[in-house]
């Protein structure tokens, strides 16, 4: 499979709470000091569509497959899936393996 | 706080108004909800107009003063307030604590939106302003994609099925056939739908509700005012607003919308009663889904039963939970700024026993208006004033 790529994400310096970001206070204690960190990309599947419809942005781009995931460090993201949706299924494994423009590809993990 | 009632209600139509301003449809429902109550609308105190993407899709702003304007008020203060799908609900609980509080004794809440002249990918992005476009919004993620995402989530978790879901569908199309101001009513039966266009897996074009034009408005007035008015006044018992998160991440389940939950708990502590009190239910259904997850939201069944009850004919006029008579937004349209006020216009008619689809001897109506990834949502209880 693709080689894999780490998550940016804020860690906050006063409580060491995680945040997918964009953010501008922590959530847990509201301190302004949050810190860019990177995460591992392995995470499990929560839920997918394919979008069908695009906004002008991405109209080019349809049909794509968004997916939540939750990453093993306990951040939620939406981000896209490569590969057939017809073997999607919720809880399948997944690895982020790549980036564009912020939003993060993830592609099923086999090993 | 003082109590306040609904004394004049006007809507126009939803659906396609081409050639009519943004500003003259919202004049024209708010003409008729002041000349209904009939009130001097020298004595309104304040007008809030909900209204959602009128810069991006008309290049119109400061609505709320041009509608004021073109109304002949007072000079008085004049407010539009954007909370995405539920402005036009939160426009109406501001009008309801000007009164409530004391500052005036009449004011007037409007909703309005024009979106049919717009091409589909415009509106697409215009409407994804109200998802946290840092966060979400770079992935492509649009609003039928999030209920796309529930409806996944939901089968898996109560085995929802497609079928199921239908049935809010059908009963949604066949009640727009009853109304006159409705877009889109319809018999439409399951094999119809699956056969219609894949939006967002597994939501087909049948499972959204249409881009339209509409405005619809309501002239509330301060109890004491009860002796002259024209129209049958009904009484608002709660009206309340809470917020969500923006960011998908932010909902731990896909399933609920926390910010409905809470305004729910909210209007019915404000109200005295619980949700089996209710007899009829105005909620967004945006999408078909959306019934059913907003319906179990509200507690108007047990969570995980909301496709049951709507394929057991339970939500529909005659059943023990009648969910969107009016057709909803599914059938009547979804002229975004228009629809929390549009609801509570259909659930006064039912209040006076005056629907076209009318709920027998409905006393007490709930009207339900979500915002955005959920993020904003309005929940108001009414109430027929000899009940
Ligand atoms: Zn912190």
């Amino acid at each position: 499979m693709p080689d894999p790529v780490l998550i940016k994400a804020l860690r906050c310096a006063a409580c060491g709470r995680l945040d997918p970001g964009p953010r501008d206070l922590c959530e847990a204690c509201h301190s302004p000091d949050l810190e860019p960190t990177e995460l591992p990309g392995d995470g499990a599947l929560v839920s997918w569509t394919t979008i069908r419809r695009a906004p002008t942005r991405f109209k080019g781009q349809a049909p794509y497959v968004i997916a939540v995931v939750d990453l093993e460090s306990g951040l939620r993201l939406t981000g896209r899936i490569a590969g057939d949706p017809d073997r999607l299924r919720l809880a399948l494994p997944l690895r982020a393996t790549g980036e564009h423009d912020g939003a993060y590809l993830f592609t099923e993990r086999t090993t | 706080m003082r109590k306040v009632l609904v004394a004049g209600i006007g809507s126009t139509p939803f659906g396609r108004h081409g050639d009519i301003a943004i500003q003259s449809l919202a004049i024209r429902a708010a003409d008729a909800a002041i000349r209904e109550a009939g009130i001097d609308r020298r004595e309104i105190g304040a007008l809030y107009l909900g209204n959602f993407v009128s810069g991006p899709l008309t290049g119109q702003e400061v609505l709320a003063g041009l509608v004021a304007d073109g109304l002949g008020l007072a000079q008085i203060p004049c407010t539009k307030v954007e909370g995405a799908c539920a402005s036009g609900g939160i426009a109406f609980r501001h009008a309801y604590l000007a009164i409530a509080s004391g500052l005036c004794d009449v004011a007037l809440a409007v909703g309005v939106e024009k979106m049919t002249h717009a091409d589909t990918a415009t509106t697409t992005a215009a409407l994804n302003c109200a998802m946290d476009n840092r966060s979400d919004g770079v992935s492509g993620l649009t609003f039928p994609g999030l209920f796309g995402l529930a409806w996944q989530v939901h089968a898996e978790r109560y085995g929802t099925r497609r079928e199921q879901v239908s049935a809010v569908v059908t009963k949604n199309k066949a009640n727009g056939l009853l109304n006159p101001l409705a877009q889109m009513g319809a018999t439409l039966d399951n094999d119809q739908i699956v056969q219609s266009a894949l939006i967002c897996d597994p939501l087909r074009l049948y499972d959204c509700c249409p881009t339209s034009d509409g405005a619809s408005a309501l002239l509330l007035v301060a109890a004491d005012r009860r002796p002259d008015l024209a129209a049958m006044p009904v009484e608002v018992l709660a009206a309340a607003q809470t917020r969500g998160s923006a960011r998908i991440a932010g909902h731990p389940d896909l399933c609920t919308f926390e910010a409905t939950v809470a305004a729910a708990q909210a209007a019915y502590a404000q109200a005295g009663i619980t949700a089996q009190d209710v007899d009829v239910v105005e909620l967004h259904d945006c999408f078909s889904i959306a019934e059913i997850i907003d319906g179990e939201d509200l507690g108007l069944m047990p969570r995980g039963h909301g496709a049951a009850y709507a394929a057991e004919g339970r939500t529909r006029v005659g059943g023990d939970v009648p969910i969107n008579p009016s057709g909803g937004l599914l059938s009547k349209g979804h002229p975004v700024g228009a629809t929390g006020i549009s609801q509570i216009y259909e659930t006064v008619l039912q209040l006076r026993g005056q629907h076209p689809n009318q709920v027998r001897d409905a006393a007490i109506g709930l009207t339900h208006n979500l915002g955005g990834t959920g993020v904003a949502c309005s929940v108001n209880i009414l109430k027929r004033l000899d009940a």
